[in-house]
């Protein structure tokens, strides 16, 4: 036995030195969120094999490079907005290393130098994106749906899709009250939920996965969706449309960020230079339907994406729009307990 | 001679079984009581001094309408289960040897998938587009798809199609032991069919049952992501109330505290059915 378990830890030092043994990026992204031919053309350009695991709500993802600190579990995470900022601050972040990275200045200068990581030591933009109405104008009657207080309507009851995501019911719930949807004030929380507690009963499904499914399935007619996943369900189902609400939508950038502890923090540069090339960040955009930040790739793109007004919004889609801010840990203890109200409460 | 081959091997099984029940087992449950008694950080998760906060949470009437919900959901997965299980293992303690080896097989199969395939296939079936609506709009029984996923019905299915075999299986065994000579006898005292079942065969199932409910009840009270993919993320139960404050209210002594009162739940009922155990076993002697 105990010669078994020492050939086996000889075995193990042995390919640890071997050069020959392929290397790994352990890439950690949201569900549906790079597109297979990206990760198979790295691995064929750089020989590096991808590991993606994935995960579906900013949360979940901090809390598991967290408590995982130590073991180095991943080499490359895709936080939005305001995770970046807070994961810098908690020291859970390696510097990127700008000298490694090829291709950032054709980033938009809009989009990097933000609050989030002043000088974009720890992150750069991967893609933006959109939070707003999907309406599917085959199974909709009447008025068309144009702003969010219109989900509170009665046709639509048992109808309304919403995203699994407290934060951003919340924002919606604070909207249409002509709050902030970033706002920490318990009274205007407890507003929301009140407000968004009406619209419970409407509400047939929370969906953070592929928030596309419900309306595809025939599930639900109206509700929240991310714009990536209304161009991509608009693939499937030509009727499912994108509507910029009244109230503003929620915009979020996410960002390429290297955990402090990641094993192969060489390999998660790499990786970022290799979206970074135009043509690999317009092959992202057109595949999945985010906008890519990378201004040398819009270029490149289709006529039909680049004018995709899901994808790419106009002056007017943004007025109102808001990007999420770290609300700090005493308000997000009270969104955390409504939000369990409005899921439990009948 | 014999005995000395024996000893290593006993002594390896027993090293393994202790070791097994320490380190993944007794640790783990310790380090929940631990966690539960702490103070909720911020930045680490945890941190001193100890109190009883969380468990003063519980009794908010939020949570306690959260539990109650999942108690009741999970009762009716249990009703439902014992309701098919025991006329099912009833059945099955009754057919020819070589049927009964393949029916239990056939009970044993589907956990060859893992369970969170199976709830995604379960969706497939149910939903307005699915495989059942689908059937029945076909053979002309409704017109219009009925709303089934993303309800509080399609959680129950999906539960009660994860834990029936953990209640069939050991009602099945007390079948097995039921001694024929017992139902003779009630019969040839006089007792007609409903009075040998009330007062002989239930009974004597009742350990079965006992244990049936106990592996149905506490599980279904956990399995979060039925909810989670079924339910459409409501009518949660105490297993989302738990996942949701590790994973999003970042409130871990809370987390901990819900689940050492599942863990106390089951050892309660496991009580019981000990007790319930010897009550019949000094009967039967």
């Amino acid at each position: 036995m105990k010669k078994l378990a020492l050939a086996g830890l000889l075995a193990v030092g042995l390919t640890g030195c071997s050069s020959e043994e392929p290397q790994v990026l352990n890439l950690y992204n949201w569900s549906e969120y790079m597109p297979q031919e990206v990760l198979d053309r790295f691995t064929e350009e750089t020989g590096i094999q991808v590991v993606y695991t994935t995960y579906d709500s900013n949360e979940a993802m901090y809390a598991r490079l967290k408590l995982l600190d130590d073991s180095a579990a991943y080499d490359l995470a895709v936080p939005s907005t305001y995770y970046v900022s807070k994961m810098r601050q908690e020291d859970l972040l390696l510097p990127i290393d700008r000298s490694k990275i090829e291709g950032f200045d054709n980033l938009d200068t809009e989009l990097v130098n933000l609050d989030i990581d002043p000088e974009n030591k720890f992150s750069v933009p991967y893609l933006w994106g959109t939070t707003g109405l999907a309406v599917d104008t085959a199974d909709i009657e009447g008025e068309p749906v144009t702003a969010w207080e219109d989900l509170w309507e009665d046709r639509f009851d048992g109808r309304v899709m919403l995203t699994n995501d407290m934060r951003e019911v919340f924002h919606v719930g604070l909207r249409v009250l002509g709050y902030s949807g970033n706002s920490t004030n318990p009274d205007e929380i407890e507003a929301a939920y009140e407000k968004l507690s009406e619209l419970m009963p409407s509400v047939r499904t929370f969906n953070s996965d592929a928030p596309r499914m419900p309306y595809l399935e025939g599930e639900t007619d109206v509700g929240m969706i991310w714009n990536g996943e209304a161009v991509m369900g608009k693939d499937t189902m030509e009727s499912l449309e994108y509507v910029y609400p009244e109230e503003g939508i929620i915009a979020w950038l996410d960002s390429f960020v290297i955990p402090k502890n990641a094993k192969n923090p060489e390999a998660a540069h790499q990786f970022i230079s290799f979206v970074l090339q135009p043509e690999i960040s317009a092959l992202i955009s057109e595949e999945i339907g985010y906008a890519t930040p990378n201004l040398a790739a819009r270029d490149l793109l289709p006529d039909e994406v680049a004018n995709n007004r899901a994808s790419y919004p106009n002056a007017t889609d943004m007025i109102n729009a808001e990007f999420q801010t770290d609300i700090g840990d005493d308000a997000l203890q009270i969104y955390a307990k409504y939000w369990e109200m409005l899921k439990s409460g009948r | 001679m014999h005995s000395v081959m024996q000893q290593p091997f006993k002594t390896a099984v027993l090293i393994l079984v202790w070791g097994w029940l320490l380190f993944l087992v007794l640790a783990p449950n310790l380090l929940v009581v631990g966690a539960s008694v702490m103070t909720r950080d911020p930045v680490s998760f945890l941190s001193l001094p100890l109190n009883l906060d969380a468990y003063r949470q519980l009794f908010d009437p939020l949570y306690l309408e959260v539990f109650l919900h999942s108690l009741y959901m999970a009762a009716m997965t249990t009703l439902v289960c014992l309701l098919i299980g025991y006329p099912f293992a009833w059945a099955l303690s009754k057919v020819g040897k070589q049927r009964q080896l393949i029916l239990i097989f056939l009970l044993i199969v589907p956990f060859w998938t893992n369970s969170l395939v199976r709830t995604y296939a379960l969706k497939l079936i149910l939903a307005t587009n699915g495989l059942l609506n689908s059937a029945l709009m076909s053979i002309g029984l409704i017109d219009e798809p009925l709303q089934l996923l993303y309800t509080e019905g399609a959680v129950i299915i999906g539960l009660v199609y994860l834990l029936l075999p953990f209640m069939i299986l050991p009602l099945y065994s007390v079948f097995e032991d039921l001694k024929q000579e017992l139902l003779l006898a009630s019969h040839d005292l006089g007792a007609g069919r409903l009075s040998t079942f009330i007062h002989v065969i239930v009974p004597l199932t009742l350990p079965g049952v006992l244990a049936g409910v106990m592996l149905v009840l506490l599980p279904a009270m956990g399995l979060f992501f039925v909810p989670d993919i079924l339910g459409g993320s409501r009518n949660l139960l105490v297993g989302n109330v738990i996942k949701n404050q590790f994973l999003d209210a970042r409130n871990w002594p809370f987390g901990a505290a819900a689940s050492i009162v599942l863990t106390v739940t089951m050892a309660f009922l496991m009580f019981a059915h000990r007790l319930s155990k010897r009550r019949i076993g000094e009967e039967g002697a």
